[in-house]
């Protein structure tokens, strides 16, 4: 899968070389993918995230949490260099993606993306066919292939193939919400990244849908590293291995600046937190 | 129908099979210290000692993946039940584990002291009561039989009926210092059998309430015209 897609720029291609230091091995004993350091991210004068350090494991579900204006979109989005396409946004600090700073200027924007792949809170297929969803991208990347094998194999990853396999050329937009959000799963595999970010992936799911997801998201991490923002505390329980959660500072002029509270392995965040703003937050005595 | 939650399942049905084994060597455990007791076989005391061990950290491991399991999963309706069941066995058999090491270190104190046989056969008699007792509680457990926890009460009236007549056992063994030594200590043993014979009765109460969500507490024989 790795070579599917060609031409990366060479900095890239040392990202994924064999033999590369994958990096620290902590508490779980899981290599490190992105190591993040310092990060703070503004929006013009905003400063929407303060001096953010954690760092995010190989073939774990990472969940951020947090209320309303804490940043943790905008700290997802800094992963595959999203915030790029905002204008005004800037950042600053280190985030590294197997050692390498994402932000340095020999990296490439849309190779980040490639690698690091996004799943966003509305199921947004392309007005196309199943199957076309699935090929867009890679043929754009110039991938040359079998394609149906592609299709194929990235729907049964997405647990979606077994509803679709006999309607593939069948609109996207005739599924079902929770299907469309499988076929954008899908899609985001299909390139064959190493990390799939994933931005309230159920919230617009019923909740038979959101478990199905839930249930694909623990399957897809044996293959990526997932990170996963969610409004939804009991899913980051329920889904994640570690969670961050992020707490929102306001200034005096109302100006709101979102931080990380605390990191740490899902099962002690969510029965024993070292932080007493976690405590609130996780039993609804905050704000 | 499709399960919607397999890994919470998965969770939760291997934390019922680890309560279910933890049942089955607590049940060894109680047959073991009564055998114990009557052939002063301390080999014996020492395994009933070490199983409890072993029980010990069932016990702590089962807390950690219920509170892990609480925290993550937010269980509901007979999957909540199911939870609230576990806890309670969890405890009651610890305790029960706990009442066969009591027996068991009282057979090593007193194995080298006179012993009085009427006592020795009540208190066998005690622990043959027990052994359907427990196996009835941990089989309704398994089989989801709310009917048949309810026998539980019935089987413990005999057990109970023993232990209050113990003292006059106990007193009849006259002024030799050391039968009395040994017999006072009896006492304790019948009292640690009786504890599990309510301990049983316990279970099946966790298993009615799992089966009909009623909290209800089962008539116990030995609340009429107790000794204490």
């Amino acid at each position: 899968m790795s070579t599917r897609v060609g031409t990366p720029a060479a900095v890239m291609e040392e990202l994924t070389s064999p033999g590369r230091d994958a990096g620290n091995v902590e508490m779980m004993g899981t290599p490190t993918i992105f190591e993040i350091k310092g990060l703070n991210v503004y929006y013009r004068a905003f400063h929407a995230v303060a001096d953010t350090s954690f760092d995010i494991h190989q073939n774990e579900i990472t969940a951020l949490i947090g209320p309303s204006g804490c940043g943790k979109s905008t700290v997802l989005r800094c992963l595959n260099r999203m915030n790029d396409l905002i204008d005004g946004a800037r950042v600053e600090g280190r985030v590294a993606y197997h050692g390498i700073d994402l932000y340095g200027p020999a990296v490439d924007a849309v190779e980040v993306r490639r690698r690091v792949g996004m799943v966003f809170q509305k199921p947004n297929p392309f007005p196309k066919s199943i199957y076309e969803n699935i090929v867009f991208g890679p043929k754009v990347a110039g991938w040359k292939g079998d394609f149906d094998e592609l299709v194929e194999e990235s729907l049964v990853r997405a647990a979606l193939w077994d509803e679709v396999k006999d309607k593939l050329q069948q609109s996207a937009f005739d599924l079902s919400g929770g299907q469309q959000q499988r076929l954008c799963i899908a899609r985001a595999i299909a390139t064959s990244p190493d990390v799939v970010l994933m931005d309230e992936p159920c919230s617009a799911l019923d909740p038979v849908a959101t478990y199905r997801i839930e249930t694909l998201m623990r399957e897809l991490k044996e293959q990526y590293t997932i990170v996963v923002v969610t409004h939804n505390m009991q899913q980051a329980a329920r889904v994640s291995d570690r969670t961050a959660f992020f707490s929102v500072d306001v200034g005096e002029k109302g100006q709101r600046t979102g931080r990380l509270v605390e990191y740490d392995a899902t099962d002690r965040v969510f029965t024993a937190p070292a932080k007493k703003e976690t405590e609130d937050y996780i039993t609804g005595r905050f704000g | 129908m499709t399960d919607q939650r397999p890994d919470f399942h998965a969770a939760l049905e291997s934390l019922e099979e680890t309560t279910l084994d933890m049942a089955d060597r607590v049940e060894g455990m109680v047959a073991m210290a009564v055998r114990a007791l009557v052939t002063s076989d301390r080999e014996l005391v020492a395994r009933v000692i070490s199983s409890d061990n072993e029980v010990d950290k069932i016990y702590m491991d089962i807390r950690a993946r219920w509170m892990h399991i609480m925290a993550r999963q937010q269980p509901m309706g007979g999957d909540l039940r199911m939870m609230a069941a576990i806890l309670e066995m969890n405890n009651t058999l610890e305790r029960m584990g706990d009442q066969s090491v009591n027996i068991a270190r009282i057979a090593g104190a007193t194995a080298g002291l006179p012993r009085e046989e009427t006592i020795l056969a009540k208190l066998t008699e005690m622990g043959e009561l027990l052994k359907p007792m427990i196996r009835t509680a941990i089989d309704a457990f398994v089989r989801r039989d709310a009917d048949e926890c309810l026998l539980l009460p019935a089987m413990d009236a005999p057990v109970d009926v023993l232990n209050r007549s113990m003292w006059k056992h106990v007193v009849a063994c006259g002024r030799d210092p050391e039968l009395l030594e040994w017999a006072t200590r009896m006492i304790l043993v019948s009292r640690a059998l009786e504890r599990v014979g309510d301990q049983a009765v316990d279970i099946g109460e966790q298993v009615a309430f799992l089966m009909t969500g009623d909290h209800q507490e089962f008539l116990r024989y030995s609340e009429e015209g107790s000794d204490y």
